[in-house]
Formats: C-alpha cells, structure tokens, sequence
C-alpha cells in the first residue's frame, strides 16, 4: 500500500510503471556493500526511488580525499563512519523506506547474516576478494548481485542472475593486483546509475537486463561497448553452489 | 588478427594460431589486469585465436 504522501512522491515513477510497480520497489530489500564512490551513487537513486529497505554496509570512515566522489558524504562528515553519515544522508533523501547502516567488514563469516531479508545484492566494493564473498552468496541465496566497478574514466558492469548467467567468477577468474585507483565522481555516477536501472528493471521484470554482457563505459572517449560473457562449465563458485552448467 | 588494445589503439598481428596466453605475452600484457573477447565473447587463456579472429583485450578495473 502506497500512501497519499508516497502518491505524490514517486508520481513520476508511477508514470512510468504504474503503482503496482512501486509497490513491488517498496516491497524490496536491496544489500548494498560499500558506502564509498559506488555506493553513494546507487544507495541515493535507491533511497529516492523507494526501494523500502536499504541495508549499506561499509567499515570504514570518511576522509576528506572521499569527498570528490563519495557524494552521500559531505564536509562535516568527515571522521564520522561512513555507515552512520550514510544512514542521515539516506534518511534525510526519504523517510519513507528504513535505512540500516552497518559498519562492518564483509566477510565469508557473516555475510550470511548481513545478507538476511535482502532480495537483491548491489556491488560497490573496491576490490575483488569481497566481490568475490558477494558473488558466492549471491549464487547460495539465489537472488541477482548487480556488479560495477569503476578506475578513473573507465568502468564496467555486469547483471548476474544465480543460475541463468555468468556469474562474476566466470567473467572474472581471477582477481586483478589490488593498487590505489584514481577516481573521479562522475564515472561513479555513470555505472552506479546503470547498476541501479538493472535492479529497477529486475524488480518490475521489465526491458533488458546485462545477463551474460559485461558493459564497458570509456569516459575519455565517452563510448560504451560490450562484450559477451558466458557461464563457464568449470566455475568453481557455480559449482560449490550446485548451479554448474550441465549442457556442454 | 585484429587486436583491440585496453588503450583504445588497434593491432594487426601476424600469426597462424596462438593460445591467448601466448598473445598477451607477446604483447607484454599481464594476464591477471585483463579479460579478453574473441569475436565479442570473453574466452578462457587457453583458447586459442587464428589469423581471421578479432581480440579485445579488457582491463578490468577493480574500484568503488
């Protein structure tokens, strides 16, 4: 039930997909893991599209070098943890849907319990050994992780669907070196804002999703490419989560 | 073979078959940085890539 308040918030949505499609917004719990340069940018079109629950999860604290990118953080926050900084921007973005911040290190451990009563799993880590804890959880659970990933002007991103696509293992097998990425806001705002659309478009089960395509974005030459990825029969991650592919 | 370079730049190389692997070490490339598309779909290092293939080579980025 969407109230007269609600109505009139999302009436440009409802445009657009009708009330029925908002309800099924607010009735969603999205996971989102890192409240840095991604997370900011898909934990704000979240919260102001009424996903009714966002969980964003991040251990660490603002810094003032965050700040040209990290756009749920202003200047007063730095210092704060970026989870409870996260938690006012959200709230103050809309009342409307309940906002829990957590400021925790993902791990093989608990994310188990950090995952619980989310539909949807939303990648902004900077690195891959976490994508990687999200990516098995995600084929366990069975419910999408909307991958993005960005350095400098370039970024990219794939929808993983647990059993129906590549997964991030199979596109990824390996992880690349860990190194200090440079970073420049709008290219966050370009995959976070794709990654938000793909989760939309899942919920309502409308359009066309990045199943099996992994989405290149070069702002230097402001071009989008793409390529196929397909599930590999010997994923190892597939495999462990009983979804290996069986047909060749 | 026509290679796509992760800079953008394009390639002509000169070979009859060659494992990915091979390719990429041939062209200095770390094989850890990069996916690698043949004929528009990403492909193990094993497979290997003839003279009327074309490779996009794909840094993947890894940031948030």
């Amino acid at each position: 039930m969407l109230n007269d308040l609600e109505k009139k918030r999302y009436s440009r949505q409802i445009r657009l997909f009708g009330e029925d499609g908002q309800k099924r917004l607010k009735k969603t719990g999205a996971f989102i893991a890192g409240a840095g340069g991604l997370g900011s940018v898909i934990s704000i079109y979240m919260a102001a599209a009424g996903f009714g629950m966002i969980r964003i999860v991040d251990c660490d604290s603002v810094e003032l070098s965050n700040l040209n990118r990290q756009v749920l953080h202003w200047s007063d926050d730095v210092g704060r943890s970026k989870a409870g900084s996260a938690k006012d921007t959200l709230e103050g973005i809309n009342p409307e849907i309940v906002v829990e911040a957590l400021e925790e290190t993902i791990s093989r451990e608990n994310i188990d319990q950090l995952l619980g009563g989310c539909d949807l799993i939303m990648d902004a880590m900077d690195n891959f050994s976490t994508r990687y804890i999200l990516n098995k959880a995600a084929l366990q659970k069975k419910i999408p992780l909307f991958h993005g990933a960005i350095c400098g002007y370039q970024g990219q991103a794939t929808t993983v669907i647990p059993g129906k696509t590549a997964c991030l293992r199979c596109t990824f097998p390996r992880a690349p070196p860990v190194t200090t990425f440079p970073a420049l806001g709008s290219t966050c705002g370009v995959i976070g804002s794709i990654q938000v659309t793909e989760a939309v478009k899942y919920v309502l089960g409308s359009g066309g999703l990045l199943e099996n395509r992994l989405m290149l974005w070069d702002g230097l030459s402001s071009s989008m490419d793409e390529v196929a990825c397909t599930r590999n029969p010997s994923c190892q991650d597939c495999r462990e989560a009983g979804l290996e592919r069986k047909d060749d | 073979m026509k290679i796509a370079m992760p800079d953008g730049s394009r390639k002509e190389m000169t070979v009859s078959v060659a494992s990915i692997e091979e390719i990429l070490k041939d062209l200095h490339i770390n094989p850890v940085e990069v996916v690698v598309a043949k004929n528009g779909k990403i492909v193990p290092e094993e497979e290997t890539a003839s003279s009327a293939d074309e490779l996009k080579i794909v840094r993947v980025v890894h940031g948030g």
